[in-house]
């Protein structure tokens, strides 16, 4: 079916897009104008149009986020959820998170956090988020398997190997390293970690770790780079070390997670642990000028209740005494585990208002929003639903100076965000939200509107609230299809998990298997992500092929 | 396939169809047992939703004693095959971790990773069998049972009291492990005894590292936890009486519901084994239970309809308790058996087909 959507402002930045035209669509893709008479004309008079927006790092399924609602059952209680399939009523599950993420206009996704020892629940749950197309990126960097090879100084070609049949056996879309060591570390008393601090047991680093998963990423072709979580999360001084992790990647492509949480400056370098923390969004964007190489998702924060989920078990252990309500759950895993610490952003209170501060600091200061993702980091900085007044925020500095001029002084005295005076454009939300996350993740047929494209479609009625705006798409197509009518769900269509076309080398795959049975008692079996395991057997699973 | 509808044999579609009626004309029915692969939970808690009834595990007790505790304090946990590859010193509470193949396991070997590699192991025990078969250190219960002693051993711990009870030197052993684990059944051990062991925990790590490792139950309670938790947001129990899920462990116990005769009918799902519940037979139920258990015959239930047992003659995603996670089990034996899912889906379709929703 040939379909012709008309008259509205079309907003593609990979195209140089910005003005009122047609996006034709046909088959589930985006193709040329067409001389044939459409089968279907959408009207988007006074509609903007983008293509479907891109999630790339949302805790949005796995045993952590599991826990997180076993812990806190009344966090996402809603009674006012999109109607019309089991389940989209109930808060915070998958149901939830796919009706609400295709309200705004995303139709992407993915985990940030696949532990390869718990793949098949995670993939399990993925499955059953409606709607959007998935993903989740495995997580290594604190297994004994990897951990040995290292120590040993068993060479790239190993390492490499290992990495590609984790990557295999988990399905996962990339790789992710969490303080890398330091979960290894925890388990073996260490309270605190930086990159070049001794792992226990081992005599690794954070950074030999690292490097050895950068130049494994590359050597697989992984589309999508590293994606890290440095060491220090959320302490005065973080900003430290991602750029010093920034620079230990000597040029190889990385990304960084939740940079909002790293840019905190000292303020007292006498005592800089108690001395508070200052923004250092102007220093972290200057080294992502210097380091073409690197990307980061924002970790946004917004205000009240949210829950803290995080692999990175010895920073939650380290942040379990500021649990709100009192009550946490850590678990050390087989690899990481992972740690769920609930939190109260105050509402007006300093440290959250500098906090929220600095993360529209770093977006407002970016250069290269394509380089910026919008994210929460859900629903460690808040949740996702938060993403319509955050753009609101950007777009609109008058807003904006409403926001500020309701918080503590301390956003101006630690801040610069009060004398940013830019505003986003479209084509720069675009960016944040759509071809950057998509190039970011390799996905090179989503997040822009050329020929060729999914048909993934967000029309967006062009409100001056751009909260209102963002919150409630008007219309929304996944390959081709309407999903989303007027901020409702029409049509609940089950997308796929997108997964790297990677295969084990067999010789690795022998050795993990003699390895886990050594460990486990149990062999790789007992970590794959079958076809057969999923309902009707039906194609779950899209492969995502390797770079050249 | 079997299938019996009123204790007399017939073919799966009408056995299908007597379901659909029976559950239809229902007020209140409950689905319980829930002993089944991942798919088959899946399937019924979308029949759950569209019939407007409440699901109840047979892993209840089980699972309410951790959930419960988890809820009001949190935990920390580890799992099973870092206990015996870090472990240096492991706690064993009651009796009912001993009787299946983890303590051997544990007691066979020595750390051999993390900061407590190559260290003598510590076995010790809090109100065990005390039977000898197993090296250790055995300290008895106290007469109020395990909650009472580890609240009492919690004190020592903390230094809330005093003197050189047995207690006492158990505290300090607990201090002096490198990688402490306590393994239990909460089951046995109760909700208030898990809330006071990981108020324990906690008060360990304030110094070293310590953790809990409960053991599951064997109904597949852990994977209907998550498949419960990632489908409605809530642990089991659950009921859609009022569409919206509900989690309410007492007014959506099964027991109780059918004893006060508040349900009216049930569905019984067992493809894989589990306690036969008194009511199976009184109330009007359908059962869908595993090929060739006791289960799979005419007089259990007024409609009776076997599946393929996953793990034998159908693949499915179960809990696997030595992993502590679930993973996929491919069939012994090929075989085109239906599945529970598939039977589930079924009464789902026919339901809709009928225009019976909650």
């Amino acid at each position: 079916m040939l379909t012709r959507i008309h008259g509205g402002r079309v907003i593609d930045p990979t195209a140089g897009r910005d003005a009122v035209g047609d996006v034709w669509i046909e088959d589930g893709r985006v193709v040329a104008p067409s001389e044939r008479k459409p089968d279907r004309t959408i009207d988007a008079t006074g509609c903007v149009v983008m293509a479907g927006g891109v999630e790339v790092h949302s805790h949005i399924a796995g045993g952590n986020v599991v826990m997180s609602r076993l812990l806190l059952p009344d966090l996402y209680v809603s009674e006012s959820a999109p109607n019309g399939h089991p389940f989209a009523h109930d808060g915070g599950s998958g149901s939830w998170i796919g009706a609400n993420y295709a309200r705004m206009g995303y139709t992407t996704a993915v985990e940030p956090a696949l532990p390869p020892s718990n793949a098949l629940a995670t993939h399990l749950e993925l499955a059953d988020i409606p709607l959007l197309d998935r993903g989740g990126l495995a997580v290594l960097g604190n297994d004994d398997h990897l951990l040995q090879l290292l120590r040993d100084g068993e060479g790239r070609q190993a390492v490499r190997d290992l990495v590609q049949q984790t990557l295999a056996h988990s399905r996962g879309l990339g790789v992710k390293c969490i303080n890398a060591g330091g979960a290894s570390a925890f388990k073996d008393g260490v309270l605190k970690l930086s990159l070049d601090d001794e792992i226990p047991c081992y005599g690794l680093s954070t950074r030999k770790i690292m490097s050895a998963l950068l130049d494994a990423v590359e050597e697989i072709g992984v589309p999508h780079p590293l994606h890290v979580h440095c060491n220090n999360l959320g302490l005065p001084g973080a900003d430290d070390s991602l750029v010093a992790t920034l620079e230990a990647a000597e040029g190889r492509r990385i990304h960084f997670a939740h940079a909002q949480f790293y840019a905190y400056g000292v303020v007292d370098p006498e005592n800089p642990m108690t001395g508070g923390f200052r923004s250092a969004a102007e220093r972290i964007n200057a080294a992502m000028e210097a380091h073409p190489n690197a990307t980061y998702d924002v970790g946004q924060v917004v205000f009240g209740q949210t829950v803290t989920i995080s692999l990175d078990i010895l920073r939650q252990f380290g942040g379990r005494k500021g649990a709100k309500p009192k009550k946490w759950v850590l678990s050390a895993g087989d690899a990481e585990g992972g740690g769920v610490v609930p939190f109260l952003y105050r509402p007006r209170g300093p440290v959250s208002s500098l906090q929220w501060a600095i993360g529209l600091e770093l977006m407002l200061l970016s250069s290269n929003p394509e380089r910026t993702i919008l994210t929460t980091d859900h629903p460690n900085g808040g949740v996702f639903t938060e993403y319509p007044r955050i753009i609101h925020l950007l777009m609109d500095a008058e807003e904006r100076a409403k926001e500020i001029a309701s918080l503590p002084a301390v956003v101006g005295e630690r801040s610069g965000l009060p004398k940013i005076e830019r505003e986003y454009t479209f084509s720069e939300i675009a960016q944040l939200t759509r071809s950057g996350p998509a190039k970011l993740l390799g996905l090179t047929d989503r997040g822009h509107l050329r020929e060729g494209a999914k048909a993934d479609v967000a029309i967006y009625r062009d409100e001056r609230d751009r909260t209102a705006m963002f919150s409630r798409a008007k219309l929304v197509l996944k390959d081709g299809q309407p999903i989303v009518e007027d901020g409702e769900v029409v049509a609940w269509f089950s997308g796929k998990t997108l997964s790297l076309d990677v295969e084990a080398d067999a010789g690795m795959e022998k050795r993990a298997e003699s390895y886990l049975q050594d460990r486990f008692g149990a062999g790789l079996d007992t970590f794959a992500v079958p076809d057969a395991a999923f309902p009707e057997n039906t194609g779950t699973f899209e492969d995502v092929a390797c770079r050249a | 396939m079997a299938a019996w509808v009123k204790g007399g044999a017939a073919d799966v579609d009408a056995a299908v169809e007597a379901a659909v009626d029976l559950l239809a004309a229902s007020r209140v029915p409950v689905l319980a047992g829930l002993s089944a692969e991942v798919s088959a939970l899946r399937a019924a808690y979308r029949l759950a939703e569209t019939l407007g009834a409440s699901l109840d595990p047979v892993s209840g007790p089980s699972l309410y004693a951790e959930l419960g505790a988890l809820s009001v304090g949190g935990a920390m946990t580890t799992t099973r095959a870092e206990t015996v590859g870090r472990a240096d010193v492991v706690l064993i509470l009651g009796n009912r971790p001993w009787d299946g193949d983890l303590i051997p396991e544990i007691a066979a070997a020595t750390p051999s990773r993390g900061r407590a590699a190559g260290a003598e192991r510590s076995l010790l025990s809090l109100g065990g069998p005390q039977n000898g078969a197993t090296r250790h250190v055995a300290y008895a219960a106290e007469a109020g049972g395990l909650a009472v002693s580890l609240g009492h051993l919690r004190a020592f711990a903390k230094g809330h009291l005093a003197g050189e009870a047995a207690y006492a030197d158990l505290a300090r052993r607990l201090f002096a492990a490198q990688y402490g684990v306590v393994v239990y059944d909460p089951e046995e051990v109760g909700e208030r005894g898990v809330e006071m062991l990981q108020g324990l925990i906690r008060d360990l790590n304030e110094s070293t590292r310590f953790f809990a490792l409960a053991l599951a139950d064997p109904f597949q309670g852990r994977a209907a936890v998550q498949l419960s938790a990632w489908t409605t947001g809530q642990a089991p129990r659950v009921g859609f009486g009022r569409y919206q899920p509900e989690h309410d462990p007492w007014r959506f116990d099964s027991a109780r519901q059918i004893a006060s005769g508040e349900a009216d009918a049930a569905l019984w799902l067992a493809s894989l084994p589990a306690p036969r519940p008194d009511w199976l037979g009184r109330l009007p139920t359908v059962a869908i239970v595993g090929e060739g258990s006791p289960e799979a015959a005419g007089e259990t239930a007024e409609i009776v309809i076997t599946v393929g047992v996953p793990g034998q003659s159908v693949g499915g995603a179960l809990w696997n308790e030595r992993r502590g996670v679930i993973a996929y089990t491919e069939p012994k034996a090929a075989t085109d058996a239906q599945t529970a899912a598939g039977v589930l889906a079924r009464i789902r379709d026919r339901l809709i087909e009928k225009g019976v929703s909650c």
